[in-house]
């Protein structure tokens, strides 16, 4: 019988932490578009590697921003 | 009274020196009923990362103030309801 393969994980740096940032605001689009993919979709939890409060606040940060045009809703359609 | 943070987008076309006392008048209600406007920030000139009312530019500022919530909504109608406002966003500071 084949053993199965045990993969750990590996831990992610938490992006927020190294990068010394305690606020996050929907005005920062500099800092919002490192959690956005280049088609402007929002980045998955296991891609970004913060915390499940964190990416809930970017998340809706990136959807303020959007609403008031400083990030596209998508760009660059194939 | 509660403190908010209000964005508003502007028409390209409104004039840059008349920038601060156009939205002063604006923000007039604000002052009626005890708020007051802590801050105006204008970022100026930015891209639209889309088109809004067919522009692609817009002139954004940014509002601190502290207002009873009934005054903000008003704030906010009369916004929606002005032709050189392409858009608004009143948020509370502390949520």
């Amino acid at each position: 019988m084949a053993k199965p393969v045990m993969r750990k994980p590996k831990k992610k740096a938490n992006p927020l932490k190294s990068a010394k940032i305690e606020a996050i605001d929907y005005k920062d689009t500099a800092l919002l578009r490192k959690f956005i993919s280049d088609r402007g979709k929002i980045r998955a939890r296991r891609v970004t590697g913060v915390s499940v409060q964190e990416q809930r606040l970017i998340a809706n940060a990136v959807k303020n921003a959007r609403e008031m045009a400083l990030l596209p809703y998508s760009s660059s359609a194939r | 009274m509660r403190q908010y943070e209000l964005m508003i987008i502007l028409e390209p076309e409104t004039e840059e020196r008349t920038l601060q006392p156009t939205l002063e008048k604006m923000l007039a209600v604000v002052g009626k009923d005890g708020g007051s406007v802590d801050e105006i920030d204008i970022m100026g000139r930015r891209r639209l990362a889309y088109e809004i009312k067919k522009q692609a530019e817009g002139i954004y500022a940014v509002v601190q103030m502290t207002a009873e919530p009934a005054t903000a909504q008003e704030l906010d109608r009369q916004l929606g309801l002005n032709e050189s406002v392409l858009r608004t966003k009143l948020l509370r500071r502390d949520a």
